[in-house]
């Protein structure tokens, strides 16, 4: 498996090479064309790497413990589906599957009806995939296997260190991180991938555009559905991660600024500012020169988000070993940001794209403002990134900036967002009348006002949190009012077929509900959320807003061959009555000196009773719990679920809309 | 055309300068010193009663907790704060298991109160937040652990 795996590795890599030369040798010849020969290489270079993929999976399937990457990530306890999932569970493993997911998008780039790929943009993706393929093979290779010197010590390494050296099975291997043993988890760094490589072809179709100095609609007509489609993987990659820190790392965190964390943010900043720039050019032709700087910035920020999560140079306090592949990243990141900003600089004039918004209340004024907004984020996280390395250089204190600094930064200009989003859709596309906002206002208006009295007489009398409440219900009865509107206007027995046809508006308006989802969950958990901790024995009871909690038993058990499980018994009661029994636990790895907690949760869509075994002692027996009541956590979730629904219902639609849109009224109901 | 643009433009710079004000003062405000043990120590006086962030490596056998009153205490010893240093050194697992076993070494106690965290154990990396007192006590707000992703040292072990 071993070869199996290796050579059509290097094969592949060579497969790239070869085919960049050749492409380069037609661009010598005034030829744009991609090269039919360098396409089939690239495609059969995706094949190897495939089985160089597959032969890594068989190997985590069958246990080979001679490798080195196998017996640092399985071991025999583990789920099977825990064993072909570890493929991307370490550092030499996920950049191998990696490189190969560019590999895929190039792939599929290549095989589309339309001559989406010519030259110059082959040239770019293909050197992406080369280098990331390079660094996997080179820098931190998961084929390296384990080798019994004859001193009897053992080495890693992919061919014999010395004379007489021999492979070595080891009998068992170290198994993958608890804390990654969560669905959550198993699907969030593919889904994370898969988005990051999508938004490679844009790049590539912008650099090519930009080069060839193509003045026409190529870039937007080319990249939308990628942009788009990338833009739904990242979301549902960066949702699910948080779903992941909120039940696993059993703090009810469901997001920490964690440099990391951060990082993945920034791609999705600047691709959601290019989805709403997109959609201006395609309707107004203007933001020419802000789609081509988005569409550059997005994918630099994805190289940077890499670059942030595998270096550990950015915020020592990530420092995990490997970093023997940072400063070919940092070198190559620093080649395509000079080699972006000289482009654009030498093609600024050529790009045109007027500038002309007639009002500073028009809609076209607000995608404006809420592109400032989205890109002043991005320059708050990213600051928030490299001011510890910038200031660690010039001054050589180690100084971070954490929580405090991002949620002193980043509230006011999510609050600013979500008011944006809230009156948006009320706002028209031209010179507006304040008159005409006021009559589409006052429903939704007087809905929001009404359930913030509601909530204000049940006796809830936090600031904030009715002020959130009341930004979200704005921007909810909004879109739900202009929905029903249309629905009358239409007629209900064709508004579905209506619904689809416009998908591109309301996908985009599930997106913004989706937001707003999210935001009376951030809502919830910031202002709402209330938390005890108390060590109790059998039959005690500790009360929390209205909910009791009562311990009734603990046991250790060990079902699983890998852990020991500690599981207390516990009633929840509200009101006095008995509503659910919960069962919080660890799992104690004996061998890696580590446990996990498993939270127990009961949920429903008001509220998360969450439920954390913090300490216990079966002898006495007694245990410590932790017990959080977290209000509209569950809107989160369901929000992240809109984000990617409305983006798939947007993804589906042509890039061509210009001509399709004016065939049915934007409006379609002015009263 | 141009008479309107100002106007926008205008609106535009104002937004721009009150979120550069925003990160600088932010920045200006929130960061905090990250600390070695040794840099903690040698400038005791001065850091005394300051929110600060520092690194060590948690010496398994000085951790103590109690359930009840969920105070948790440990121990944790030098190491460098650069990554350079540490990578010269053979990366950071290999760091961590010498400096747990290295008595000659800085060491502080931690102070902490709350739920034992998931990864405290024996040479895991401890970024701990908080401010030191009078009696060069560690007293830490939140907890923070990494244990090093790959076994380079303990790997080729296993089978012995």
């Amino acid at each position: 498996m071993f070869f199996a795996g290796l050579i059509p590795s290097y094969l592949a890599l060579l497969a790239f090479l070869v085919a960049m030369v050749l492409t380069v040798l037609a661009l010598l010849r005034k030829q744009s064309a991609l090269p039919t020969l360098a396409s089939h290489l690239a495609k059969s270079a995706f094949i190897l790497q495939t089985i160089g993929v597959i032969s890594l999976v068989v190997m985590l399937a069958l246990e080979d413990y001679t490798n080195y990457y196998v017996a640092s990530v399985v071991n025999p306890a583990m789920p099977g589906i825990l064993k072909v999932t570890a493929l991307w569970g370490g550092q030499a493993g996920s950049l191998f599957f990696w490189s190969w997911l560019v590999s895929l998008i190039v792939f599929i780039a290549l095989s589309g009806k339309r001559k989406l790929i010519d030259a110059w943009s082959f040239l770019v993706l293909s050197a992406n995939v080369s280098f990331f393929l390079g660094l996997s093979l080179f820098g931190d290779n998961p084929f390296v296997r384990i080798w019994a010197l004859s001193d009897g010590s053992l080495v890693s390494s992919l061919f014999a260190p010395e004379a007489g050296a021999a492979v070595h099975k080891l009998s068992i291997g170290m198994g993958l991180n608890p804390l990654l043993r969560h669905p959550g988890m198993i699907i969030h760094p593919p889904m994370l991938y898969v988005g990051y490589a999508l938004f490679i072809v844009p790049f590539a179709v912008g650099i090519s555009t930009l080069i060839q100095k193509q003045n026409d609609d190529r870039l937007i007509h080319d990249t939308r559905t990628w942009v788009v489609l990338g833009w739904v993987f990242l979301t549902g990659g960066i949702v699910l991660g948080s779903w992941w820190s909120y039940d696993v790392l059993g703090w009810g965190g469901y997001w920490a600024w964690d440099p990391v964390e951060t990082a993945s943010l920034l791609p999705w900043l600047t691709a959601t500012a290019l989805l709403h720039s997109f959609l201006l050019e395609r309707k107004r032709g203007i933001f020419k020169r802000f789609n081509f700087v988005l569409v550059l910035l997005t994918y630099l920020l994805v190289i940077f988000s890499i670059f942030v999560t595998r270096s550990g140079l950015v915020n020592s306090v990530h420092a995990f070993s490997e970093s023997t592949i940072s400063s070919p990243l940092l070198a190559f990141m620093c080649f395509w940001l000079v080699g972006s900003i000289g482009l654009l600089v030498w093609r600024w004039k050529a790009l045109g794209g007027e500038f002309e918004i007639s009002s500073p209340f028009n809609r076209e004024a607000f995608f404006l403002y809420t592109n400032i907004i989205l890109l002043a984020l991005t320059a708050v996280c990213l600051w928030g990134l490299i001011f510890p390395l910038i200031n660690g250089a010039l001054t050589g204190n180690q100084v971070v900036l954490d929580r405090g600094y991002y949620d002193r930064t980043t509230t006011p200009l999510f609050l600013l967002l979500v008011f944006l989003l809230a009156i948006c859709p009320l706002i028209g596309w031209n010179v507006v009348q304040l008159k005409k906002i006021g009559k589409k206002l006052w429903i939704p208006l007087g809905l929001s006002i009404l359930t913030i009295v509601i909530l204000f007489l049940s006796g809830l009398r936090i600031a904030m949190a009715l002020g959130g409440i009341f930004l979200v219900a704005l921007g909810l009865f909004t879109l739900l009012t202009l929905t029903i509107r249309d629905g009358i206007a239409v007629g209900l027995p064709k508004f579905w077929g209506f619904l689809w046809r416009q998908r591109n508006r309301y996908g985009a308006w599930l997106v913004h509900a989706g937001i707003l989802l999210i935001a009376l969950g951030i809502v919830g958990m910031e202002t709402l959320s209330t938390n005890i901790q108390g060590t109790m024995l059998p039959q005690e009871k500790m009360p929390l807003m209205g909910y009791e909690i009562e311990f009734n038993s603990i046991s250790e058990t060990f079902t699983n061959p890998e852990y020991m499980t500690a599981e207390a018994d516990t009633t929840l009661y509200k009101d006095g009555k008995e509503i659910a029994r919960l069962f919080p636990a660890q799992h104690i790895y004996p061998e890696r000196g580590e446990f996990i907690s498993v939270p127990a949760v009961d949920s429903n869509l008001s509220r998360d009773v969450y439920l954390l075994l913090v300490g216990y002692d079966v002898e006495v027996p007694y245990v410590t719990l932790r017990m959080s009541v977290n209000p509209l956590v569950n809107f989160m979730w369901l929000g992240g679920i809109f984000l990617v629904l409305g983006g798939l219902c947007v993804a589906t639609t042509s890039s061509h809309l210009r001509e399709e849109e004016e065939l049915v009224q934007e409006e379609p109901l002015e009263v | 055309m141009k008479k309107k643009n100002t106007k926008l433009i205008l609106g535009i710079v104002i937004i721009i300068a009150a979120v550069v004000y925003l990160i600088a003062s932010s920045t200006l405000s929130q960061s905090q010193y990250f600390l070695t043990v040794e840099e903690l120590q040698s400038n005791q006086a001065e850091y005394v009663g300051k929110n600060v962030r520092m690194s060590g490596v948690v010496l398994g056998d000085t951790i103590a907790y109690d359930p009840q009153t969920l105070e948790l205490t440990f121990q944790v010893a030098q190491i460098p704060g650069d990554h350079r240093v540490i990578e010269q050194m053979g990366g950071m697992s290999v760091v961590l298991a010498q400096a747990a076993q290295d008595p000659t070494l800085p060491k502080m106690a931690i102070h902490y109160v709350g739920p034992r965290p998931d990864l405290l154990k024996d040479e895991a990396q401890a970024i701990i937040t908080g401010s030191l007192d009078e009696n060069g006590v560690f007293q830490a707000s939140e907890l923070l652990l990494k244990c090093p992703s790959k076994y380079q040292s303990e790997l080729p072990d296993q089978s012995q």
